[in-house]
């Protein structure tokens, strides 16, 4: 089988599959509400929105990715440097109920709009490119099979639209260094050279 | 507690000279005047590393000043739990006590060695310690909506284990409309301005750390350090959606190491003691923050009043706690800019205060020349550090007033801490470069240059001393664990 196949069917079987709406309580919601406005604002905005590119846009992320990190950061299985320093330690003490009514506080605030950040215009067309259709020379998928024709997510992956573009570098070099549990990202993240990261970064930052 | 703090015009250590003839007897409190610093507890309780807090320590980032203004509740610590049948929340404590230790271990070298105390022939110049401060902490969640940075300082000055830097607070948050937040709360400390949110205000402000062997200048206002812990302060605060922050209290003076001569007891306060202050000295602060991309920008004022009575006592003096008192009035302004890269971290700050003082007790007794005089002092510093790892800080320092030969008087023989001018004005600069191995180690090399001592650059003293001849260079080995 060709390992450009290989790699979209290997993506899409590491992907979470939970497309079920979370079953979040109103005092869990509340509860939510007060952790995201008064601890996790201050990394990532109290809507979800950051300011600093260090951290990632949350608003309308997927409720079952926010699921899957959370719970990722809480058994530390996800270990990327800004995961060390900082989110293992915020989501050690979250519950199950508590990790479903942060996801669904961020899910259900407004979508972040990259447009008119600035960004490369030139390295955001062919980053569109990789994304739409990937690099077959290279074995690599494109990117909206699982993320969406506008990045705006799926039950495969994560949203992209909007994402810091620094944010959305450092992780793809977590994908490839493995500090992030996701082998079939880490197979993309592998194939594609440092330009082409950019290049993605620049257009996803700029959806 | 030692002074970790300036060895120059800010060093809680020498403002006492100051207020030994203003404020006769405020000198052994101020000797403990130190920083409140950046702590391994917070990191053992929050599971979080040193730089979610800290540009480089004890320096706060956004997400500090956060932590601190929702009162150090953040845990990662399991918990020992007590609940109520309708699930009212009576007991949240960590199973883990997060408790850390600080070491500071340093050398001095003086431009210019001080005579000796004999009169004849000079003191050793380098001075060794070993350790400097020692210092434990219990920093962190004590309640659900209670928390404490509680510090004990062993120092080599005082040679004794004393209560240092406290911050007792609640804390809870609000949610308004539009995923506002208002974070609210009070603050009981023991020293204006350790509760502050910004490495502006005296107690968080450059340097971080300081030689206490050093030649320190004779002025500084009563909101800088003067009263660290010999008062006590109640504030409340409100922080509106991480920008807008509000502040108001009131402190009144809680002396360590006082008895009373009458009762034998650690109280009532009468004329033995000294510098009391009056009722309660009211205090206030208010700041902006603005946080884009990378960069954090924030511009405040701050100030608090001070009425004290001088007090201390003699057999044929009596200073009643009674009568005309002196006024120390400070308004401040601060500014704060801090720019966070992946590799790149720059902080400018700066910060002016200026003191109006009505010398009512002292003019009275003599211990000043004038009845009104005025102090102000500025600080302008620049921060840079590369990866965390290596950076260095500028700072210029000025204090400048009025002209009071009671207040900055001339000595009869050589004595490195008076003016012969009657002048307060010191002014200089610092600069340090640091580098940390490790981001809870770190190795300091400091240079203080005086341009002006205590009015003057050649001769302050009136004996041949010059403002450079309290130059001092300082290493220092800082370790938090």
């Amino acid at each position: 089988m060709n390992r450009f196949i290989i790699l979209v069917i290997s993506a899409l079987g590491s992907a979470p599959m939970l497309s079920q709406a979370i079953d979040v309580d109103a005092a869990a919601q509340t509860s939510a509400a007060r952790i995201a406005v008064g601890t996790c604002a201050g990394c990532h905005g109290a809507s979800g929105v950051s300011t600093m590119p260090k951290f990632p846009v949350l608003a309308a992320q997927r409720s079952t990715y926010l699921v899957d990190q959370l719970k990722a950061f809480k058994s530390k299985t996800r270990g990327d440097p800004d995961a060390l320093a900082f989110m293992q330690g915020i989501a050690a003490s979250l519950d199950d109920a508590q990790i479903a009514g942060l996801a669904q506080y961020y899910s259900s605030q407004h979508a972040h709009s990259g447009a008119g950040v600035a960004v490369d215009s030139a390295a955001a067309t062919r980053g569109r490119e990789i994304y739409e259709n990937g690099i077959e020379s290279q074995n690599v998928p494109g990117c909206s099979s699982c993320h969406g024709s506008k990045a705006e997510g799926k039950v495969e992956g994560p949203r992209l639209a909007g994402q810091h573009s620094q944010y959305f570098f450092s992780q793809m070099t977590s994908y490839r260094l493995s500090l992030r549990d996701a082998a079939a990202m880490h197979e993309i993240a592998v194939a594609l050279k440092p330009s082409d990261i950019e290049d993605l970064a620049a257009y996803i930052g700029s959806r | 507690m030692v002074d970790v703090n300036f060895s120059m015009g800010q060093g809680a250590a020498v403002r006492s000279t100051v207020r030994g003839l203003v404020l006769p007897a405020l000198a052994g409190a101020l000797l403990f005047s130190t920083q409140s610093f950046a702590v391994p507890s917070f990191a053992r309780q929050t599971g979080m590393s040193c730089e979610a807090c800290h540009t480089v320590y004890p320096e706060l980032t956004h997400f500090g000043r956060m932590f601190k203004a929702n009162g150090y509740l953040l845990t990662s610590l399991p918990q020992v739990r007590g609940e109520t049948t309708t699930k009212e929340e009576r007991l949240s404590l960590n199973q883990i006590p997060p408790l850390s230790m600080m070491v500071q271990i340093s050398d001095t070298q003086l431009s210019r060695s001080v005579p000796d105390s004999s009169g004849v022939g000079i003191a050793q110049n380098g001075s060794v310690a070993f350790p400097q401060q020692i210092s434990l902490f219990y920093a962190g969640k004590i309640a659900p909506h209670l928390g404490v940075f509680g510090q004990l300082t062993y120092g080599n000055d005082s040679g004794t284990l004393q209560i240092d830097n406290t911050d007792i607070r609640f804390a809870d948050v609000l949610v308004l409309p539009e995923a506002r937040s208002l974070i609210y709360g009070l603050s009981l400390n023991n020293n204006p301005t350790v509760q502050d949110l910004w490495n502006t205000t005296p107690a968080f402000g450059f340097p971080y750390a300081a030689s206490n062997a050093t030649v320190s200048p004779l002025a500084a206002t009563a909101i800088d350090g003067t009263f660290g812990q010999s008062v006590a302060g109640l504030s409340a605060y409100a922080f509106w959606n991480e920008s807008l922050y509000a502040e108001v209290g009131v402190y009144r003076s809680a002396l360590q190491g006082y008895a009373n001569p009458v009762t034998g007891a650690a109280g009532p306060l009468d004329g033995s003691a000294t510098n009391v202050v009056s009722g309660v000295a009211p205090y206030w602060r208010a700041a902006y923050e603005y946080n884009w991309d990378r960069h954090s920008l924030e511009v405040g004022v701050y100030g608090a009043t001070f009425k004290v009575f001088p007090g201390g006592s003699t057999a044929d003096k009596p200073a009643p706690l009674q009568g005309a008192t002196n006024r120390f009035q400070d308004v401040a302004e601060d500014v704060q800019y801090q720019f966070l890269g992946e590799s790149h971290i720059f902080t400018a700050a700066a910060t002016r205060i200026h003191e109006s003082q009505s010398l009512d007790a002292s003019f009275l007794n003599g211990a000043s020349a004038n009845p009104r005089d005025e102090l102000t002092t500025f600080r302008l510093t620049g921060t840079y550090y590369y990866q965390r790892t290596i950076g260095g800080t500028a700072m210029y320092f000025s204090t400048t007033g009025s002209e009071d030969a009671g207040l900055y008087a001339a000595g009869s023989a050589p004595g490195v801490v008076t003016s012969v001018n009657g002048r307060p004005d010191t002014k200089g600069w610092i600069t340090e470069l640091d580098y940390l191995p490790w981001l809870n180690v770190k190795l300091q090399l400091q240079y203080t240059k005086y341009t002006k001592f205590n009015g003057g650059g050649n001769n302050y003293d009136g004996f041949g001393r010059n403002a450079s001849d309290n130059n001092s260079l300082y290493i220092l080995g800082w370790l938090a664990y």
